[in-house]
């Protein structure tokens, strides 16, 4: 028999040997030499394990920590949770300014209120529709711009729990409304704020 | 690895399914030099290394609420940064053959000194059989599941490994007249 080839050898390594192996194997058994190249083999598969690993020059949890949040947001977005508190407040918006419905503080500053809210729904509605057609998500981000990144959608997540918490309440009292206006005011302030981040750093970095 | 961290995986992972930061962090921490050696060995760049580690970690956190404990978290990591590795390979497509062998005298074997470590002669392998060699016979998978990561046959799988290991031999100066 001639001596083994190096896809023989290989072969031989791998756990349960395939009908046909057991000539190879009582071949290496008696070969010197192929026993030396499978030798070889093993060392070079041993020296290949024992190579240093490569370490990350800098850390990047909070870039994947920005986008991880970015992308909880948004996925709690698209499954109703904003969607759902913007029809609640459009259905108590439609509630307050009906003729007729129980005064809930004086009816002109309501209605005042409730167009300033139907306004800051709608920005915010253009803002998100922007950040997703940007889709910061698919970007790398440097660390500076994940950790202002980070505190934005940490805050936008606040305000969108108080929102959620604010529509459970139902027909809001006037105060609440204001409170409802005051949050959905800060949602695009933060929302203006992510939208400059990422095109600033896009401008800079000519993305 | 830390294995502090790991004997704390039973807590953290349940932590970090919810997606609580500090737990988040300490994955990260545990596992992200095991996952940038992964994806350095097998992308041609440290900046694709890097990149590799980021869509590795961001899948992990959005997809640990699917991780049921069948296995280890870390061959479960491991699985994600090995695909997502490989898909930066087939994106970027940098080179897949091998590089020229060196244009010396008389050939490597018989002069020591013009031996390749085996560091270089590990770059110097075209992508592809450098992936397999490295998934499987330091991560050891099977030709089965780098053939399914790769979409390729094992066969294929098979002979990239004997042609890697074929090349490492030349170039380390290993071959010997039989």
């Amino acid at each position: 028999m001639s001596h083994l080839s190096l896809d023989q050898l290989i072969e031989l390594r791998e756990p349960g040997s395939e009908p046909g192996c057991e000539g190879a194997l009582a071949h290496l058994r008696q070969c010197e030499i192929c026993r030396a190249e499978s030798e070889r083999l093993e060392q070079r598969v041993a020296r290949l394990r024992a190579l240093p690993t490569p370490r990350p020059s800098r850390s990047r949890f909070l870039e994947t920590r920005a986008a991880f949040v970015s992308s909880r947001r948004r996925r709690h977005l698209q499954r109703g949770g904003l969607v759902g508190l913007a029809l609640a407040a459009s259905l108590v918006l439609g509630f307050g300014l009906r003729p007729g419905s129980s005064p809930i503080g004086d009816p002109a500053p309501a209605a005042q209120t409730d167009t300033e809210l139907g306004e800051a729904m709608a920005r915010s509605r253009d803002l998100e529709n922007a950040l997703r057609l940007y889709d910061p998500e698919s970007r790398i981000l440097d660390g500076r711009t994940a950790g202002i990144t980070l505190r934005l959608e940490d805050q936008l997540s606040a305000v969108d729990r108080q929102l959620e918490m604010l529509s459970t309440l139902g027909q809001l009292h006037s105060s609440r409304r204001h409170e409802q206006l005051r949050l959905w005011r800060e949602r695009v302030g933060l929302l203006d704020a992510l939208m400059d981040v990422h095109l600033t750093r896009a401008s800079f970095a000519g993305l | 690895m830390d294995l502090y961290q790991l004997a704390k995986e039973e807590t953290l992972v349940p932590l970090a399914k919810r997606g609580d930061p500090a737990a988040q962090e300490a994955i990260y921490r545990a596992f992200e030099t095991p996952v940038y050696g992964l994806a350095r060995r097998i992308c041609r760049t440290r900046e694709d290394a890097e990149d590799v580690m980021q869509e590795t970690f961001l899948e992990v956190f959005k997809s640990l609420p699917r991780f049921r404990g069948d296995g280890s978290l870390w061959g479960w990591i491991r699985r994600i940064a090995s695909s997502k590795a490989l898909m930066r390979l087939r994106r970027n497509k940098y080179r897949d053959t091998d590089e020229l062998e060196p244009e010396v005298g008389g050939g490597v074997k018989e002069n020591p000194a013009l031996r390749m470590d085996l560091e270089a002669a590990l770059e110097r392998l075209s992508d592809t059989s450098r992936a397999v060699v490295w998934l499987h016979d330091v991560e050891g998978y099977t030709h089965d599941e780098i053939a399914q990561m790769m979409d390729r046959s094992v066969s294929f799988s098979k002979s990239q490994l004997a042609r890697a290991h074929a090349r490492l031999r030349r170039w380390l100066g290993e071959e010997v007249a039989a």
